[in-house]
């Protein structure tokens, strides 16, 4: 986001006062390979989906499976808002998604391998409990199923 | 918040956000602050060279040994910070739409075509689920609603509640000028795209007038659902 000092005092407010929890220390598990030959996972906190998917709702805690190889007309995204401009996401998916980034990437050799799935959540969620707590380490341990070695996350 | 669920159950994580004073909060193992609004995480659409230095950076946080990091991406990209809302522009506004939204859809259709055709198929048109060819019963069920009447819509599904459905189909029609009109106009990006939809758009205007409907019933999930069309 823009500095908040940027933004409207109304929009300002809104982000201060967001109830973002709030921890003293962070977990960290370090990454034991160079990327180059590790396995990367995509985890995106835009509410995208498959065409077809459910739509996600407000404060949805539940997450959509995206195949990392899904051409980008097969993606839709229902996080939408007045408060952020979705021109960006309908001209390039890349913008919250960088699938082709990534595989551009891979085929550098500057990352090894990607996830055969990329995941996705809602964003903007207020109280992120089944996240924390469900959804978010059911993910992990399915990227984990499938030889992932380290996880990119994306917002809107 | 996600990212330590990841992390905390055995994986690396690296992620970008937009909002430093959360990040500075929540501590994620690694994350990278940039300075670019909300919709635009990767610097600039269509950009692939800036998006390269942005995602080089995300990656290059995993050479941390220690966590939190919290790193910074200092180079702007090209959107404007602030986003024009529709209270906004149309307060400006000396446009006189007369047009009839249907008949404006309909007119608009050819650029949209082109623009999906551009893209490779690519459009965030479909969140509802009904068929454009069934657009204008769409249009006339949504102008009925905003004129103040109950019209029943068979498209809506039985287990969908009203505001909900009327919010998917502002998101779908807004996909689809904003197509159309980035196709129309290639010069016009971001603030004048919306500018366009509020004030010069039958249907901007139709939009705005559920909106209002929506907030004057002083109901909480009708207020949430005008929320997110139109401020």
């Amino acid at each position: 986001m823009p500095r908040l000092e940027d933004l409207t005092e109304i929009a300002r407010q809104g982000h201060l006062n967001f109830p973002a929890f709030e921890h003293d220390d962070a977990p960290f598990v370090a990454l034991t390979k160079p990327l180059s030959e590790a396995r990367l996972a995509l985890v995106t906190t835009a509410g995208l989906h498959l065409r077809g998917d459910e739509p996600f709702v407000n404060n949805d805690q539940s997450f959509r499976v995206i195949p990392s190889d899904t051409p980008a007309r097969d993606i839709l995204q229902s996080h939408t808002s007045i408060g952020f401009d979705r021109t960006a996401f309908m001209r390039d998916v890349n913008i919250s998604f960088p699938v082709d980034r990534l595989n551009e990437l891979v085929e550098q050799g500057a990352i090894g391998s990607l996830s055969t799935n990329y995941y996705s959540f809602m964003g903007a969620l207020r109280n992120p409990k089944q996240v924390e707590e469900e959804t978010g380490p059911e993910v992990a341990r399915l990227l984990i199923a499938d030889g992932v070695d380290a996880v990119l996350l994306t917002p809107t | 918040m996600l990212a330590r669920a990841i992390e905390e159950t055995g994986l690396p994580t690296a992620g970008i956000v937009l909002i430093k004073e959360h990040a500075e909060r929540v501590k994620p193992a690694r994350a990278l602050w940039v300075p670019f609004p909300f919709g635009f995480a990767l610097g600039n659409p269509d950009d692939p060279p800036f998006q390269h230095e942005v995602l080089a950076a995300a990656l290059d946080l995993f050479k941390a040994t220690s966590a939190p990091v919290l790193a910074e991406f200092l180079e702007d990209g090209e959107a404007p910070v602030r986003l024009l809302q529709a209270t906004a522009a149309r307060a400006e506004s000396t446009s006189d739409v007369d047009a009839d939204a249907a008949d404006e859809l309909t007119a608009m259709r050819g650029y949209y075509e082109r623009w999906v055709d551009n893209h490779d198929g690519r459009t965030l048109v479909g969140l509802t689920g009904v068929p454009q060819r069934r657009w204008r019963g769409l249009i006339k069920y949504l102008q009925s609603y905003a004129a103040g009447d109950a019209p029943t819509y068979e498209e809506i599904p039985a287990d969908m509640a009203e505001p909900r459905f009327i919010r998917l189909a502002a998101d779908d029609l807004k996909a689809f000028y904003m197509e159309a009109r980035m196709c129309q106009r290639p010069d016009q990006r971001n603030n004048d795209v919306q500018q366009w939809f509020w004030t010069e758009t039958a249907a901007g205007t139709l939009l705005a007038q559920i909106a209002e409907r929506l907030n004057v019933a002083g109901d909480d999930a009708l207020t949430r659902a005008a929320f997110g069309i139109a401020r």
